[in-house]
Formats: structure tokens, sequence, C-alpha cells
């Protein structure tokens, strides 16, 4: 067993004997012997270098990105992490520390927290950020709850291209209120959103609150999105936006987001099987008050000096309980201090290069798979940056990527929602190119997907 | 002892180099124009060194587990094993897309299930879903699910009513209403809950009662079981916030005292570290009942391959966009493993051996409300100092000139003045020992040194009045404050 427990000689005893009582069984007589268990049926404890190998053992089961020509993107990214972003993540004064209460002892957490704002507050063109929440899925729920603390109605619009698992974590997150989380259709050739059909519901007068997201569920960008604003008026509106898209996209706070949040994971923090991640969240000052979680905001010390602390704190469940604009109490500082260092080290024209380059290499990839028979790629005719979605004419979804994957290709995500009973749509595949993204895979891809994407089963 | 922070002089990032003046952003092919940003993103351009050079600095101007005590109640400020950051960065862990195939995943859903299966021990609930991303998301999801099961149940246009003891964290009940619950406050009795008052409030519009236990006055609920049969007989569900459960590890659990379903913190009680507020790693933890709504997917064993189940009809859907914190996960499952079944028990051992020992000399410098029997933390009351014109919050920060951080204040707000303070396993006799004499010095200092702390910090006492009456949040705000702020940092032509 690891010595995390401290056993300095007769540690114990001399406790025990401070408290007068012969043994630690004593201090447990208040919970009733019918509520008492006999033991777990645990194991025995490891010595540090045996847990090391067990586990070692297991994860010598899974196959890492880098044994494989990658594609998979989604809002999980697979970028390289510079090693300093690690070597300060390391800091044992930021990850062993917890939410910044006191502010004197803390200065350093908030300080970075503030920067990180800022940094949101830059990509998304919006006046204020808060300090982070979980992931992406779960600010645009956060988002919508906003939405509907500023307008009346009871019906939210997402686009119907939207990942299912952020369809589902909105829908868990309109639950309580009793909203309702509606599917605007989307264009079949472009694969923008019906803006006829915006316009038909926003007359209705029953809608609180739209969102969009850029890229979109397909990995495009939606055009029709810098037209949303005049559309909905004074519906609030939410953009869900990726941040590395964010050094070559127009902010969207400049064509009237309300709220902007986003999936923050691809700046400096590995993907770890889909978590930790990061969940991004900027709105507009003047519904702060209403916003969720952390904030943190600049002040003076009591000598006059620069400092940070959390604030308005009033909105937050440790004050306002049942009344808070949120239950968050945790949040992702540790991955905001990520995404604050990583843009830092890469820099602002570094990151935009990024952008471009994996831009390019994702156009390669398209006219490389779209000259694949069998694969409509890009299947819609929106712009896009780093990913976009192709149509198997012939095979399913998931025998298309099982073949991709004898041969050493994880080729992307299928857009299919996995739930039985749902029913039976287009096999659409979401493919990414990454920055390792090698001429040699692009080429290796459309090999394999000439044979893949033939008809009859694997 | 006496501590000093580092205290440096250090510039914010935006401060550390000339922003490059406004230049276009480039354009990537086919965009439409109106959808490109015009300018670069404002942010400097920094060598590796001088990035690494700011976070050190910034990092030594902030209090962590390593750096001394971390006394925050109900936090569970526990040693984070480093052999899991160690393990949780291996490629075979950290190089894991969420959507990669399930055939080249095993090792992590191996993971994954194994924790589940000693999670289902530790509570006593059979049913585990790791997908929650901290605690509050974990009640969150538990109570959708009771919603679940009562709209199934044909019960919940009834059953609209969460009840809670005024001692209750203040997510429970802000996840509550977040679910479309009502609440109600149930007054405690001596720091506990008093069964008299909670057996008249339940009734058949109790959906359910949240509980923590030991609570948080640190007391061990003795009436646990008549709770459950109380709210079970109104036919409303328990509910268990687990955030406290480091001080019952193999002593009791959730299932045994009758909880129907629970969260629990990984991040406290297992180990995971908090990372100035975050990642946390929720768990939710549901007996028979509860346990087909849980979020979907779910790992399944068979034979030795495990995959991803999203046949479960029953289920509430999807609560975070990939299957909870891995990250975290694999963190706690190396702390759970190293500890095996006498170590988890020792840690509840000494977590309450310590808690009392520690309690019981604070409890000669300031009163005690409750009964002086408790679990991993125990209150005291600032009250007295009151006399003297020091508050609770003064006390705190004279704490933390001496190198150990302040206990959580002011909460729960049925004690005047409240001082929370919460020690767990990992800390030694003499660590305590150093704790106590602090905080007797502390108390026993002069008003003018207690509102004058800390002196030895980053920064003198923070005015968080000003923070939030005129909110400062970004680079953005402080640039539009200070005009001067251009002039102090140059915007200069590209080079």
């Amino acid at each position: 067993m690891a010595r995390w427990i401290p056993d300095e000689a007769g540690e114990e005893a001399g406790l025990l004997a401070a408290l007068g009582i012969p043994s630690v069984e004593a201090l447990f007589s208040d919970v009733p012997k019918k509520a008492r268990i006999g033991r777990l049926g645990l194991s025995a404890g490891l010595e540090e270098p045996e847990v090391v190998a067990h586990i070692d053992k297991i994860l010598e089961r899974n196959r890492p990105l880098s044994k494989f020509s990658n594609f998979l993107g989604g809002r999980i990214s697979s970028r390289y992490v510079p090693a300093a972003v690690d070597s300060i993540l390391q800091r044992s004064e930021f990850y062993t520390s917890y939410t910044p209460y006191q502010p004197e002892a803390s200065q350093g957490m908030l300080r970075v927290l503030f920067e990180f704002q800022s940094l949101w507050v830059e990509l998304s063109g919006l006046d204020a950020a808060n300090a982070s929440l979980y992931d992406g899925a779960t600010a645009s729920g956060e988002a919508m709850l906003l939405c509907r603390r500023l307008h009346e109605g009871h019906r939210f619009l997402i686009p119907a291209s939207l990942p299912w698992e952020e369809k589902s974590v909105l829908r868990n997150y309109a639950v309580g209120p009793g909203l309702l989380v509606e599917e605007v259709p989307y264009d079949p050739r472009t694969g923008n959103l019906d803006l006829e059909f915006v316009r038909t519901a926003i007359r209705s007068h029953d809608v609180f609150g739209i969102l969009a997201d850029v890229p979109n569920g397909f990995g495009h960008v939606d055009e029709g999105l810098w037209d949303l604003k005049s559309l909905v008026g004074d519906v609030p509106f939410v953009v869900s936006a990726d941040p590395l898209a964010l050094t070559v996209l127009e902010p969207p706070g400049n064509y009237g987001a309300d709220v902007v949040v986003g999936e923050g994971q691809g700046f400096g923090i590995a993907p770890s099987y889909g978590g930790p991640l990061l969940g991004l969240f900027a709105c507009r000052k003047e519904h702060l008050r209403l916003t969720p979680g952390r904030i943190v905001g600049a002040t003076l010390d009591a000598e006059g000096a620069p400092a940070y602390a959390l604030t308005l704190q009033t909105r937050e469940q440790h004050i306002r309980r049942s009344r808070a604009t949120s239950n968050i109490c945790t949040n992702q500082s540790l991955m905001a201090v990520a995404f604050v260092v990583y843009a830092s080290l890469v820099g602002p024209r570094g990151l935009a290069a990024l952008q471009v380059s994996i831009a390019e290499k994702a156009r390669t990839l398209a006219s490389a798979l779209g000259a694949v028979e069998g694969v409509q790629a890009p299947r819609f005719e929106a712009p896009y940056l780093g990913e976009f979605t192709i149509e198997l004419k012939q095979a399913s979804g998931d025998t298309f990527l099982d073949r991709l994957r004898r041969r050493r290709i994880l080729g992307g995500i299928s857009l299919a929602d996995p739930r039985p009973g749902v029913p039976p749509a287009p096999a659409r595949i979401l493919v990414a190119a990454t920055d390792s993204t090698t001429e040699k895979d692009i080429q290796k891809y459309a090999r394999a997907a000439r044979a893949a994407a033939a008809g009859g089963s694997a | 002892m006496t501590y000093r922070q580092a205290r440096w002089d250090e510039p914010s990032v935006w401060d550390l180099s000339a922003i490059p003046g406004p230049e276009p952003a480039p354009a990537v092919p086919g965009l439409p124009e109106r959808m490109r940003r015009k300018e670069r993103v404002l942010w400097p351009e920094l060598s590796e060194l001088q990035v690494l050079r700011h976070y050190t600095r910034l990092s030594q101007m902030n209090f962590g587990i390593e750096s001394g005590p971390y006394a925050l109640g109900s936090c569970t400020m526990k040693y984070n094993p480093r052999v899991s950051e160690v393990l949780a960065r291996r490629k075979g862990a950290a190089e894991l897309h969420p959507n990669q195939p399930e055939s080249t995943v095993q090792g992590a859903l191996e993971i994954l299930w194994r924790l589940e299966r000693i999670l289902a021990k530790v509570t006593g609930l059979p049913e585990i879903s790791l997908q929650p991303g901290a605690g509050a998301h974990g009640e969150y999801a538990a109570l959708l699910m009771v919603r679940a099961y009562f709209l199934e149940h044909g019960e919940l246009e009834r059953r609209t009513e969460v009840l809670l003891p005024d001692t209750a964290h203040g997510t429970n009940p802000a996840s509550a209403s977040m679910a479309g619950f009502t609440t109600r406050e149930i007054a405690s009795k001596d720091g506990c809950v008093d069964l008299d008052a909670l057996k008249a409030a339940v009734s058949d519009r109790t959906a359910c009662f949240m509980l923590t236990n030991p609570n948080t006055a640190g007391l061990f609920e003795s009436q646990i079981l008549e709770i459950a049969e109380t709210v079970h007989g109104a036919g409303g569900m328990l509910y268990y916030d687990g955030a406290n459960l480091n001080a019952i590890l193999g002593i009791t659990h959730p299932g045994r005292m009758g909880f129907d379903v629970a969260h629990l913190n990984l991040h406290k009680t297992f180990a995971t570290p908090h990372g100035g507020g975050g990642p946390g790693a929720g768990v939710l933890a549901a007996g028979e009942r509860l346990g087909p709504y849980l979020p979907i997917p779910r790992i399944v064993k068979n034979g030795r391959k495990f995959r991803l189940d999203y046949d479960r009809p029953k289920s509430i859907g999807k609560i975070k966009s990939s299957y909870g914190n891995f990250g975290l996960d694999l963190r706690a499952y190396a702390f759970a493993i190293s500890h095996g079944e006498a170590g988890l028990q020792h840690v509840a051992r000494r977590s309450v051996l310590n808690s009392n020992y520690l309690g019981q000399r604070l409890g000669k410098s300031l009163p005690r409300p409750f009964r002086t029997l408790v679990k991993h933390e125990f209150l005291l009351s600032g009250t007295p100092l009151k006399a003297h014109g020091v508050r609770t919050l003064d006390l705190a920060k004279r704490l933390l000139d001496e190198g150990i951080h302040a206990p959580t204040i002011y909460f729960p707000s049925i004690v005047d003045e409240a001082i929370m303070i919460e020690l767990p396993e990992t800390e030694s006799r003499r660590d305590l020992d150093e704790y106590a004499a602090a905080f007797e010095r502390a108390v026993n200092d002069t008003p003018e040194h207690l509102h004058a702390a800390p002196q030895n910090l980053a920064v003198k006492r923070v005015d968080e009045v000003r923070a939030a009456r005129e909110p400062t949040l970004s680079w953005k705000d402080l640039r539009r404050r200070t005009p001067n702020h251009e002039k102090a940092a140059p915007v200069s032509s590209p080079p």
C-alpha cells in the first residue's frame, strides 16, 4: 500500500490517547449497527510499482491515435500540444488548488483565469466570459437557460445537423423548465440552416432562443449565420464556435450573437477519451447577472494594488441556493489554464496559420475522397475549414469505418445516432484533417476508401 | 510558521511584449468574405521561455495542497498522488479519441468498468455511471432520473417537491430547481435532521429528500434508517450527496443506509486533483429502481470484451458530450487499487481521527456548536470574536499568513460565524499540531493584526465589493477603463 497516510511511529496511538479513547472504533459509535457493513469485497492494496504495472498492462489494450492515420475530429481535437503546456499544468500550485475562494492566497489562478476570460472575449467578439463550464455541450445547455431568462417563450431552436450527443444534452437541460428543443432543418444541398423555417418559427412568438454552430455539425461554415440576428430580432442568439476556427472567422459577437459558447479542448488539452474537456462561455455584459459559472474580476487590494477575485457570486448556488442561475460549483479551471497557455505559446499568428494549414489539408483530402466511387465528398456545398461530411452511396457507415480501421485508418465519425429505434439515415461520416495529417495519410485513405465504400457487408 | 508567498510584480500576458498592430487575419480560400475575420486575434507573440516564466511566477502566487494544509471543509483536500499524474499522461490513456472504435479502446473501457465495479461496492448501489462532469452535474442527472421514474409511474404531476435539510450544500437546492422541482428546507435540530420535522414535511408531493451523511456539520445522521423509512413511507426517493463520503468508506454506505441514488465526487474522496476549481469527476450510483434511467451509454462486459451499450430505453439520454472525465477516472482507479479494501477503510478511520483530534484542540479556542463526536470535518463558531470587532473572515485571512489555507467559512448558515474545518487522512499529526498552534496564535492575535491580515501573501486584503460593483472582467475592459493602457503597452506596427 502506498505511503499516503502518515504513519510516524505511534502516531495514531498518540492521537487516540489524546482523545482518551481505546480505538478508532469509538469514533463510529454514532453509526447504527444496522447501518454498518462488513467487507467491501475489494482486493488488497497494491504498491506503486504494482499499480503502474497493472494499469500499463490494461492500457496496452488501447491503440492510441498515433498508431493510425487519424481523421477523427468533431468537437474533439488531437492536435499536437507543446510540451511546455503540460509543464505549467503540472505546477502543483495550480493543479492541487481548489476554487479560489480566498483571493489573497490564489492570485496566480485568478490571474490566469482572468487571462483566459480575456482570450475568449477576444475570440468570441463579446464583452465578458466566465471561468469555464464542463464542456461545449453543457455550455450550450447553460446558454439555452440564459436565453430563457432573457426572453419569453418555450421553444429553443437548434440545427438538425448538431451532433446527436449535443442534442441529447440540450434536451436534458430543457427538461426541468419544461422547454422544447426544436430542430431547424438544413438545406439538403448546402447543409446550411433553413432560414425560412427560422423566420416562420420566430413569427410564432413562442421561440425564446436559437443556437447555431460554426463550423456546424457537418463541419461547414454557414454564411447564413450573418443574417440570423436580423431574422430573430430580440430573440437571444447563441453561437457555438470552435476556438481555432475563430482565428480566421468573424467573431460571432460581430454578427449579433448574444452568447458564444464552445468546446475548448483543442487548445492544449489531450483528448483523453473525451475528458476532461473545457466549456467556453461568453455573453453581453448587460446579461452578466443572469449567467452561470465562476467569474473572475479585477479589483484592488487594501493598499490599492491591483488584485483579482471571484466576483458576482450572488448569482451562484453557494449563496443564492434554489434561485441560483446554475448549480455549477466545480468547473474546468485547470483546463482553462491549458487553453490560455497553449494560445500564448503558439501565438495569434501561429494559431491562424495552423487553421489555414489544416484547412488546406482538408481540401486536398476532400478532392482525394471525392474521386472515390461510392463516396460523395464533401456531401454539402457550404465552405469548410478543417473537416467536412462525406456520404456513402452503398456501404453503411459502420462497415466503411470498420474496413478502414483494419487498414489502420480512423476514417472519421459516423453521424448516425447509435440508439436503437432511431430511423435509418443516410450513411454520413464527419472527416477531419489535423495538423499531423500527411499527404501519405490522405492517399492511403483514398486508396482504402475505394474498397471500403463498395456495397455488401464486411 | 510564518509563510511568505512570492510577490512578483508580474504583468499580465498581454503586457509581456508589444502587441502586433492591426493586421489582417489570413484568408482561407472559399470562405465568404463576410464570414472572414478582418483583424487578427489580439494577443501577444511570446517566446516559450517568456510564457513559462510568466505562468511559473503566477503559480508561485497560488496556494496548493503541496504548499501546505488546505483545510476547506466539505472539499476533502487530500494529497493528489503523483503516480496518477504520470499514468494519466501515458499515450495509451491521453491519446484516445472518444469516437474511436470500441475495439481500439478496450483498455479505457476496462479501466472505467473496473472503477465502476469498485464504486458499486463502495456505495452499495449496483448501477454506476461515470458520465457527470462533477458532483453538481451528478445531482442534476440524478434528479432527472427521479423525474423520469415518477413520470413513468404517473406520479410526476403530484411529486414536485424536493426536501433538503437547511445544512445542505448549495448545489442541492440549485440542482433541484434546475430539474424543475420546488425545494423545501427542513430545519435541523442540534445540527442533524429533525426527524419530527421531516415526518411533518413528507407527503405524496415529495419526490425526494437530498441528504449528505455525514452532514455539513460533520455529524453522522444517526437516525438515517428512520429517515429512509420516513421518506420511503411517503413514496419518495432518498438521495445521497457523496461530498462527504470520505468519512464512511468501508464503514457504511449509501445502499445500506437506504439511499436510492447517489452522486460521488472523485476529486474529493478519490484524490483526483481539484485543479483550481476543476476538473472534477462525478459519479452516479443507483439502486434497482433508478438504475434503468442512468445516462447512456453504459459500459458492459461480454466475456473479455467491453462495449458501450446504448440500448437502454428508459435512460435519460446524455448529460455530457462524452463518457465522463476519463483522465480523472483513471487517477481515481489508481487511488482505489492502491488502497484496496483495508486502505480505503483506513482512509475513513484516519480522516475521522484527524478531525476529532483537531476538533478537540481547536474547541479550546472557539465554541463548537454541536456534539463533539464528528466525522470527517467539524464546525466552530467565531461568535465570541465579534465582541472584539473581529469576524470569522478576519480569522480566515490571518490563517493564510501562517501558511495554511483558510477553512470554509460562513457555511452552513445555521451556525453564526461558521468555520468548517476538514483535514483529511493525508495530514500528519505534526501538521495537525502545527495547524492547531497557528489557529491559536491567530485567535489570540490583536484585532488590529486580524483586520490587517493577510500580510505575507502576494496581495493584501482584496476588495471584493469593488470587484462586483464595477465588473472588470477582461483585458478588453481594462483597455476601455484605462485609455492610457494603450500607451503603457504600445500597439506597435508589425516587425
